[in-house]
């Protein structure tokens, strides 16, 4: 049975203080944290491994350091708990099921980095998990672990509930401070970094669930022993969300370094994949999708599927079949990256809705030779141009469904009878003209 | 030629204020400031404490967030403009959420939508049935890929109903039937419930004290010594070529002075030299078999000290 | 705001030199700045559409990207914010197909959106999309009907149009000044900003998100702030137009006169943009030093009265002669008259006012020169104006012109002959004006027909300020420059120092006569030319504490 770091509670009824005692809960608020330095905390995060688990995969410890301590500003920790990445829901099962879990974690980074206010970004369609939450914490807050002057340490914590209100793009760090500072989320232009100047421009961490969640078990264990659980440069476990054509869809721990296909058709896992496999998609649905011979070969770790030209992402895997249609499925995305666009620059804005509409054009058998080409070519012009990723995140799908199963798209394509009619219309005057 | 959407028929200033005016929600007001530096930080709260309290978010309504949260009106409005779930309309009585995202696409959401669509004779594009007690929408990914396709009804993840309640349970989806059952479920609850209940969606049902330097907070800021002063780390002691010794080591940013000990044969650690926080390494002549070991100072207090490193021959 | 925004850190004149590499040379530009206004100082332009040298970065439009060496190699970057680094590199469209590419790909997303409104847009001529298409857009759509555009507007704007296709709002009426069309608009943010960060007045906000964002007002209010018509300047494209010029001219039939605010002593630097012998409008002129880009509605606005209610002809009491009648009256009153009081104005040039003083040189002890004004001076409100009316009052007292209309209205009676020049002082203060009826002959040099023509016995029509050629010195102790637009409503009209000096026999042949006699009392004036003062003004020493 393999070790697990954060879902070891799962339906035992952790949400409840005592139960979540009564597993070993909050065994670190005492000298095995109370007695550590920053510095030394910082250090051993560092030497855990741990690296972001909600997307990004930045080194936790390093990001940690940047944080300024002592600079009389107020530091803050804002948790990322705006899981939009389509395919992923572990965040959403680890708050339901594991509440205080977060809160610890959340108490131990608060220690490393000085935090006096931290804010738990939800997103808004979460409300579950929100009002799980502020049970916990109501209940954390009634036993002495949170507030002014925790258990005589002299260090206090106050952690508040932010609710999103529908917007995937308030998942990246800046839009979500934005977000959380009562603006629209909009990223912002770097530097600064958060680290240095983030939420009400002091210094601010900005953690995923998963990461904090962690914290506990590494604390427990130590660093060498979380580390070990995976490999020399991704440590630990990670948790993965799997969905889509696998028999038993859900949220499951591994080792880093786990292989896909274990994954899908381990048996205490996903129990193997309905049908025959056609593709997967590895990381959420901004990763370059797979074929199912490059998942085959494929480890669940940072750098293995970043040798595969893909990413580990947000761990969101999702498993499609034969009798699946790769043009819905990026037409599904396309749309999803159009509608979520925050708007601020450009290409995003305009582009994400431009390749969009090219690509419904050919789903509704209007589709041109070329149009293929034009998606392309709009991907890559609004890869490098923009504020933050998401129009590379809407980049990738684009390149590699139509790349890695492109007979499919030019059978779309020629399902338009006039599909080799001139592209440029002569006569065309586009929108109307006065 | 004509407009695109129905014109939204706005309550009055009155009307608005008259609701949300209220002391229950005037507490929840305060307190929803209380939490932030400042606050207009309490914007995004505050939106969804007046929707929860109208059951939508009307012009007056966001004027009044903009108001309470020291924000001009435009900037209310254009951030409750830019979220999705602020409705600026009202929705019927049970508000269907169905995911159309990539993952329940590939398990068959479309075939749901177009059944919704069907069965209750309104567009998935967001509308709504003649009783006013269905709307319908179409979503994009609810982050319950597991249980795809997967439906919210109002705040509740719903994709089939157990023992007389909406649920999801582990490894159910949402099939035609299913739908169906959750559809009936909404109209018996309809017949025998006036209303649905309030519920506290701008999060905390609890009074912390508030963010220090807040509105109203009684809380003080974070003191900067809770934590004990930062050790040494990764004390080492390298032999060079010239057989004298560099001692190495990992100190915080905020150490002021470092003090560098020695020992022989067990005895007592004495101190060889101080150096200051920002050096970082200091050559010097140790016998074979000397233990060093260095405590760091910062701000007049003295760290534990740090692992001993031993002179090799 | 939405971002953490900071205002550009522009270059100083003083400012020290860096070396950095620019497409494969070594040049050297000011430290300190960005790379837009970096690469501006060597004569490189770069195309951009959100950035504005007076207005908080905003970084949205991506139009500006050059490429610069980073850890990773050359990248592409934009120019409005990446500091300027000693040694660093930089690569335009000149040296790199990269840049040139991601510059097109821009605008090509910028424009596929874009309604097709060049034909009636107020904009085109000085459009920066239109400019910045033709250096560096793509020049061939591959936009098709089937693909179709998504027009901004807000959803109760939304309307379909005769052809059944979508819009978004089209010339919404946004106040009493400005109209919006929100399809133009392609959320630069630059009037978002200037209404928040300058006028500090957040009264516009781009709504919504992605492609369906939109720029309004709240619902249902209006944009209305005496500063609202600078958004019609900073935004790139016209979709943000004013009213008063709305439909009226297009731009490239217009000639730019550079003038001086008349309305003001801070003296906003302006343009007076006429066609045809006739103002159509005024433009700010960016001055860092004294309005940045702005002006105040009424400033913009003042051309409006360059044809309204013009006295172009003399009046003998009520009625009308010709102009050099008039002037020639004017002469004979004045050379004599047994006291003549001269009253000087600091609404008119330094010119003018130095005409008036050789004049009363000319008369001797006959003749006694007034000044000053009844107006009194506000408080500067940190944008465009300091809040004193009287534009040249300083000049005024460089002069040496004393501040003294009240002790004219106590003697009146000891006169025989007034000239006034410049002021309506029966408008600006009727009951104070009324003891100057004592004076038998009043003699009043104006441009209008105002209420001071109503009350003299003898009218000159003058040109007004936008007509004549001249300097005034604003509250900051600069000497400024107005330069005469063609737009006289009549040939015979002659500026208010000419008529003086036929009047005294003078001999003034040009304005630079009147410069260099003002030279002569304003000892900080000693050397300086038109042409040295240039079209920035110049500061003058010692004349401001």
């Amino acid at each position: 049975m393999a070790t697990l770091t954060v879902t070891q509670n799962f339906g035992k009824g952790a949400s409840d203080l005592s139960v979540y005692r009564s597993l070993g809960g909050y065994s670190s608020l005492g000298p095995r944290l109370f007695d550590l330095s920053q510095f030394e905390l910082i250090d051993l995060v560092t030497r855990s491994g741990l690296r972001g688990r909600g997307g990004a995969g930045f080194p936790t410890g390093m990001k940690w350091s940047f944080v300024p301590r002592g600079s009389g500003k107020p530091v803050y920790l804002v948790v990322n708990a705006d899981e939009g990445e389509p395919g992923t829901f572990k965040d959403h099962v680890l708050m339901l099921e594991d509440p205080h879990r977060l809160i610890e974690g959340m108490i131990i980074c608060g220690w490393a980095l000085g935090v006096r206010s931290a804010y738990i970004y939800v997103r808004g369609e979460f409300l579950p998990a929100i009002e799980t939450l502020n049970r916990a914490l109501k209940q954390a807050y009634d036993a002495g672990l949170l507030g002014e002057n925790i258990q005589g340490t002299g260090y206090s914590l106050d952690i508040y509930v932010h609710r999103g209100a529908g917007a995937y793009i308030c998942g990246e760090e800046t839009a979500l401070i934005n977000s959380l500072e009562g603006y629209k989320g909009q990223p912002r232009l770097k530097p600064p970094f958060p680290a240095v100047s983030g939420a009400w421009a002091s210094p601010t961490c900005v953690n995923n669930v998963e990461t904090l969640m962690a914290l506990p078990w590494i604390l427990e264990n130590g660093p060498a022993a979380y580390q070990a659980l995976g490999t020399p440069k991704s440590g630990g476990t990670k948790v993965f969300s799997v969905s889509g054509d696998v028999k038993r869809p859900g949220v499951y721990e591994v080792p880093m370094g786990t292989p896909l296909m274990e994954l899908l058709e381990g048996k205490d896992l996903c129990q193997g994949i309905v049908g025959e496999l056609k593709g997967v998609i590895p990381g959420g649905s901004s990763s370059p999708v797979l074929t199912a011979e490059e998942a085959r070969k494929a480890n669940l770790d940072y750098e293995a599927l970043a040798a595969l030209k893909t990413m580990l992402g947000s761990g969101a895997v999702i498993a499609f079949n034969t009798t699946r249609d790769v043009v819905g499925m990026l037409a599904s995305l396309t749309r999803f990256y159009a509608h979520e666009s925050c708007g601020q620059c450009t290409p995003c804005r305009e582009g994400t809705g431009y390749a969009d509409r090219i690509l419904k054009g050919v789903v509704a058998r209007k589709g041109r030779d070329g149009d293929l080409e034009h998606m392309l070519d709009l991907a890559a012009n609004f890869s490098n141009t923009t504020i933050c990723p998401l129009a590379s995140a809407d980049a990738w799908p684009i390149e590699n469904f139509i790349g890695k199963f492109r007979p499919e798209f030019e059978k779309a394509v020629a399902a338009n009878p006039g599909h080799a009619a001139p592209r440029l219309d002569d006569d065309f005057r586009p929108g109307a003209f006065w | 030629m004509g407009h695109c959407h129905a014109k939204v028929t706005q309550p009055t200033t009155d009307e608005v204020f008259s609701k949300l005016e209220v002391p229950s929600v005037l507490a929840r007001a305060e307190e929803l400031v209380r939490r932030y530096p400042v606050p207009r930080s309490a914007l995004l709260p505050m939106l969804w404490l007046a929707q929860e309290t109208i059951g939508w978010l009307p012009q007056e309504a966001i004027r009044w967030a903009a108001g309470k949260c020291d924000v001009s009106p435009v900037h209310a409005y254009g951030v409750s403009m830019f979220y999705t779930m602020y409705k600026k309309e009202p929705t019927g009585r049970f508000f269907l959420q169905i995911c159309q995202n990539v993952s329940c696409h590939v398990l068959g959401a479309e075939d749901i939508i177009a059944h919704a669509e069907s069965t209750l004779g309104i567009s998935s594009k967001g509308g709504t049935t003649s009783d006013d007690l269905f709307t319908l929408l179409r979503v994009e990914c609810l982050g319950a890929c597991g249980n795809g396709p997967v439906m919210q009804v109002n705040d509740d993840f719903a994709t089939d109903v157990v023992a007389g309640a909406l649920a999801m349970p582990a490894g159910v989806q949402l099939t035609k039937e299913r739908f169906d059952r959750i559809v009936a479920w909404c109209r018996d609850r309809a017949a025998k419930l006036p209303q649905e209940p309030l519920r506290d969606v701008s999060g905390g049902a609890f009074r912390t004290g508030g963010h220090p330097g807040a509105k109203g907070a009684t809380t003080s800021p974070q003191r900067p010594d809770y934590a004990p002063a930062p050790p040494v780390l990764a004390l080492s002691v390298q032999k060079t070529e010239d057989g004298k010794a560099k001692v190495t080591w990992r100190a915080d940013g905020a150490v002021t002075a470092l003090h560098l000990e020695a020992r022989r044969d067990g005895g007592a650690f004495a101190p060889v030299a101080t150096l200051s926080g920002k050096d970082k390494e200091w050559v010097g002549e140790f016998a074979a078999g000397t233990e060093l070991r260095m405590v760091s100072e910062s701000q007049g207090r003295r760290a534990k000290p740090s692992n001993i490193a031993k002179m090799e021959a | 705001m939405s971002n953490s925004y900071h205002m550009p850190v522009l270059p100083k004149p003083d400012a020290k030199k860096v070396t950095i590499n620019v497409d494969g040379r070594d040049v050297e530009v000011p430290e300190g700045t960005n790379l837009v206004e970096a690469l501006k100082s060597i004569g490189i332009a770069t195309p951009h559409f959100c950035y504005h040298p007076d207005l908080p970065v905003a970084g949205n439009c991506r139009q500006c990207m050059v490429e610069t060496d980073g850890p990773r190699g050359m990248g592409l970057a934009i120019a409005c914010y990446t500091p300027v680094r000693a040694g660093m590199k930089v690569a335009t469209d000149l040296s790199s197909e990269k840049v040139k590419t991601a510059r097109k790909a821009v605008m090509e997303f910028q424009l596929a959106n874009h309604p097709l409104d060049c034909p009636i847009c107020d904009k085109a001529g000085e459009c920066s999309l239109q400019d910045n298409y033709m250096s560096a857009g793509g020049h061939t759509s591959r936009m098709r009907e089937d693909i179709g555009k998504l027009y901004k507007g807000a959803p109760e704007h939304r309307h379909l149009d005769a052809k059944g296709q979508e819009r978004g709002g089209k010339h919404l009426d946004l106040g009493p000044n400005v109209v919006l069309d929100q399809e133009r608009c392609i959320l630069c943010d630059r009037c978002v900003r200037f209404m928040r960060d300058v006028a500090g007045s957040e009264q516009l906000y781009i709504a919504g998100r992605g492609d369906h964002a939109f720029l309004s007002t709240f619902p249902g209010s209006e944009l209305d702030h005496e500063y609202d018509l600078n958004v019609t300047d900073v935004c790139p494209v016209g979709a943000l137009t004013g009213k008063h010029f709305r439909f009226r001219q297009r731009v490239w039939n217009l000639v730019s006169t550079p003038s001086i605010d008349p309305t003001d002593s801070l003296g906003a630097n302006i343009t007076v943009d006429h066609h045809e012998g006739q103002a159509w409008r005024i433009m700010p002129r960016r001055n860092p030093e004294v309005n940045r880009s702005w002006i105040h509605n009424e400033t913009r606005l003042a051309y409006r009265k360059l044809s309204e209610n013009r006295l172009a002809a003399g009046l003998f009491g009520k009625s009308e002669v010709p102009l050099p009648q008039a002037a020639s009256r004017l002469g004979e009153l004045v050379r004599g008259a047994r006291k003549l009081a001269l009253v000087a104005s600091g609404h008119l040039t330094l010119e003018d006012n130095a005409a008036i003083l050789a004049l009363a040189q000319f008369l001797g002890s006959r003749a006694e020169v007034f000044g000053g004004s009844w107006l009194a001076a506000g408080k500067p409100d940190n944008i465009a104006r300091s809040g004193d009316p009287v534009p040249n009052r300083l000049g005024l007292k460089l002069l040496g012109i004393a501040d003294n209309l009240d002790e004219l209205t106590r003697r009146a009676k000891e006169f025989d002959v007034l000239v006034v020049a410049g002021h309506d002082l029966w408008k600006i203060a009727p009951s104070r004006a009324k003891a100057l009826e004592a004076i038998p002959e009043r003699i009043v040099l104006s441009s209008w027909h105002d209420d001071s023509v109503s009350k003299a016995t003898l009218s000159v029509g003058v040109r007004a300020w936008a007509e004549v050629r001249g300097t005034m010195v604003n509250c900051q102790g600069r000497v400024q420059m107005l330069q005469a637009a063609p737009i006289l409503p009549s040939p015979d009209l002659e500026p208010v120092w000419q008529i003086l000096s036929s009047a005294g026999r003078l001999g003034w042949t040009s304005e630079l006569d009147a410069f260099r006699f003002a030279q002569g009392r304003i000892p900080a004036l000693a050397g300086l030319t038109y042409r040295t003062i240039g079209p920035m003004g110049r500061i003058l020493e010692g004349v401001v504490a």
